[in-house]
């Protein structure tokens, strides 16, 4: 009897929402000249067997629901598109290194005529997997130690650990996430952690040791994650010469926060995209729950993308955020926000905006940013449909303000505040994709609308991040 | 900080007249602040009001995180920030203000000698009875000392800083001390203070000195200060001219104040 393999259509899928299946993806069966050919693709089928065969950890009770659509298979083609289906399932679990599907007719004494066996043949990946890195730059040498252990208890959790020892600062995170079986979207993470930061513009040296836990979920077409976090947070000046009102924030806090994020994502990719729009709402309440940090914290991101002619992309975003001190404690310097920089608002120094003092840059309660972006590939398109397209230029203009409130004076009062005084930059430049998660620019800037204090970046300004206005 | 950037502040320090609004800065006086610092402060507080510089107290929860070297108090005089008796005295002197100019040089050692034996005897015997003794550092040290903080930072904090001092005691060989011999210390320290005051007004006969507001400072805050016991006062109230010295420094600078 023909056996039809389905053999590795896809890389393993990345994130996102068009996770769907594409029929047309699945290969073709090779057409025999078999006469039972044909009488198998009209006829109904059944499907009476799924095996899985290679595993090793893995309990099977998790991948019955991933599974489960085959049996419900009324002919080949639908066999194949279901198993195809149940394939990537698998796969997007990411204990899986390879899994290819066989279907072939039942055999044995209660094979009906009509029955059909399908077959995963899956190969696990290793118990624990391990990296080591070097990292130099900023004045500091790190290693980095990774270890991993997918599917820790062969339900598809995953444990994983990093450690970075540097010849200035130390961190960790251990990170504990665990699936719901048949629902991978539907998640729970543990983290653990110790990360430090340096914030020149700030002259700020921070310290945070936290555990969260969060919750994720899909409701319709959105995704929602649930966090709780408790951090014990320790703020030091990075330099004798910080100004004194760093120097005033610093100090040990401890902060509670309970969370919420909304992300609804229907761009083709994140990095680059050609068309979607997406729309983050975020909301963070802290001091109900413990700690000495009370705030409430909202704040928002849209894009927008519209492909155009010659390939070029038209893409508009807004940002915008507000921090509320609850209680007459005022809100502190790691909770604000900052603003400009070659991933915000092009052409001013990275956060050099907005409330400081003596250089120092303190951030501020409300900001909001726009941006808008023509993208294009290379003139002339060199290395079309290869490295060239890596590439692009693009032409954008951005605005935004950061500032404090005095929320003795009304909403009103607050958007006037953010209305006046708006600092803006135009210019072009060349951007480089890198994978899918992170991007390059290189940028010639005009910052205008300049305030006293802002440090600006007039000229060339190079950018690299993974989020960008 | 460069050597050359720091002499050229020094430079400007000189420049700059002391401001009226000088402040300084230490921790909560009521609900946090320990014997040790208490002391350190007002040693620094005696010390700028014998040179006549008109300081404001400020009390800030996280004041030693403030200060650049992490240890209270520190003042905060025009652009500047300097922690601790000695830096500070350095930086009155650049000013032009300073206590020691009239004594010569063997008087200036020995002034040296005492404040040092001050630092090394009392300022340590105040920690270890702070920290080490089990019964204060429970009902009094811990608990003040994490007074501003949420559970559990508290906790941490007070160990955190408990295990460093133990560990800084152990470094310096006080670590298999017992109390009593902390006592007997502080006897000896005083004894020596007393010996060298004798019938003068200040160790320096007429003119106070930054040694005896470091004294003030220590004795004073030990003689006013509620422990778990009292033996710490009572081996100063033993040096009756000590007590004098107190009384009469505390009436000459704090007589408007009633601390």
């Amino acid at each position: 009897m023909g056996a039809v393999h389905a053999r590795s259509l896809d890389p393993l899928p990345m994130r996102g929402p068009e996770l769907g299946v594409h029929a047309d993806d699945v290969d073709a069966p090779d057409v025999e000249q078999d006469p039972k050919q044909e009488v198998l693709e009209n006829k109904n089928v059944v499907v009476q067997k799924v095996h899985i065969d290679g595993l090793g950890k893995t309990k099977e009770d998790c991948l019955t629901y991933e599974i489960a659509e085959v049996f419900r298979a009324k002919d080949l083609i639908d066999v194949m598109k279901r198993s195809h289906e149940a394939r990537q399932r698998l796969l997007r679990l990411g204990i899986f290194r390879k899994v290819e599907v066989v279907i072939d007719t039942s055999q044995g004494v209660d094979a009906l005529p009509n029955g059909l066996d399908v077959t995963f043949e899956v190969t696990e990946l290793r118990r624990m997997t391990g990296s080591y890195n070097t990292m130099v730059g900023n004045n500091e040498g790190s290693m980095v130690l990774g270890l991993k252990l997918p599917n820790t208890f062969g339900r598809a959790e995953k444990l994983t650990f990093q450690f970075s020892y540097g010849t200035k600062e130390t961190s960790y995170g251990l990170s504990f996430f665990k699936p719901q079986a048949g629902n991978f979207e539907r998640n729970v993470s543990v983290n653990l952690y110790k990360v430090t930061g340096q914030f020149p513009w700030s002259s700020l040296r921070e310290t945070d040791r936290g555990i969260s836990t969060e919750i994720s979920f899909p409701v319709w077409k959105t995704n929602h994650t649930l966090k709780w976090e408790g951090v014990w947070r320790e703020l030091g000046c990075l330099a004798r010469t910080a100004s004194f009102a760093v120097r005033e924030e610093s100090g040990h806090s401890l902060k509670s926060s309970l969370s919420h994020a909304m992300v609804i994502d229907t761009r083709n990719s994140s990095i680059l995209p050609r068309k979607g729009g997406l729309l983050k709402v975020h909301q963070e309440l802290a001091g109900y729950t413990g700690g000495d940090a009370r705030f409430l914290k909202e704040d928002f991101e849209i894009q927008l993308n519209r492909s155009l002619f010659w390939d070029s992309v038209l893409s508009a975003s807004l940002w915008g955020g507000l921090l509320l001190p609850i209680g007459d404690q005022p809100t502190s310097i790691a909770d604000r926000f900052y603003l400009g920089g070659p991933t915000s608002v092009r052409g001013f120094s990275m956060y050099s905006m907005g409330p400081q003092s003596k250089g120092d840059y303190l951030g501020g309660e409300a900001y909001c940013a726009g941006g808008l972006h023509l993208y294009t590939p290379l003139p002339f398109r060199p290395g079309k449909g290869g490295f060239g397209d890596l590439f692009r230029t693009h032409f954008f203009l951005n605005a935004g303000n950061l500032c404090n409130l005095n929320y003795g004076e009304g909403p009103q009062a607050h958007l006037k505040k953010l209305a006046e005084c708006i600092r803006w930059s135009y210019g072009a430049g060349i951007l480089l994709r890198l994978g899918n998660i992170a991007r390059l620019e290189l940028n010639y800037c005009i910052p205008m609308g300049v305030q006293s204090g802002d440090k600006i970046c007039d000229g060339v300004q190079f950018g690299a991040g993974i989020r960008f206005l | 900080m460069s050597l050359a950037a720091e002499a050229f502040v020094s430079q400007i320090a000189a420049a700059e007249p002391w401001p009226e609004n000088a402040t300084l800065y230490q921790p909560l006086k009521d609900d946090q602040i320990l014997l040790s610092d208490c002391a350190s402060s007002l040693a620094v507080q005696t010390y700028l009001r014998m040179c006549g510089l008109p300081v404001q107290v400020a009390c800030k929860a996280n004041a030693e995180y403030m200060s650049p070297s992490g240890k209270v108090p520190f003042v905060h005089v025009g652009n500047h920030v300097v922690s601790e008796l000695g830096p500070i005295v350095q930086f009155t002197k650049a000013k032009g203000h300073s206590l020691s100019d009239g004594l010569d040089d063997v008087q200036r050692a020995e002034m040296k000698a005492y404040m040092e034996l001050v630092h090394n005897m009392l300022l340590t015997a105040e920690l270890y009875v702070q920290w080490c003794d089990d019964s204060t550092a429970t009902e009094i040290s811990r608990p003040r000392y994490s007074s501003p903080y949420s559970w559990p930072l508290n906790h941490i904090l007070a160990y955190q800083k408990q295990w460093d001092v133990r560990r800084k005691m152990k470094a310096i060989g006080w670590g298999g001390k017992t109390l009593e011999q902390v006592y007997e210390d502080v006897s000896q320290c005083c004894q020596a203070l007393s010996q060298r005051l004798g019938t003068q007004p200040y160790f320096f006969n007429k003119h106070p000195t930054e040694l005896d507001a470091l004294v003030f400072g220590h004795l004073f805050t030990i003689l006013t200060t509620q422990l778990t016991s009292s033996e710490l006062a009572e081996r100063i109230r033993r040096c009756s001219n000590l007590l004098a010295f107190c009384k009469h420094i505390e009436h000459t600078y704090f007589k408007d104040k009633s601390t």
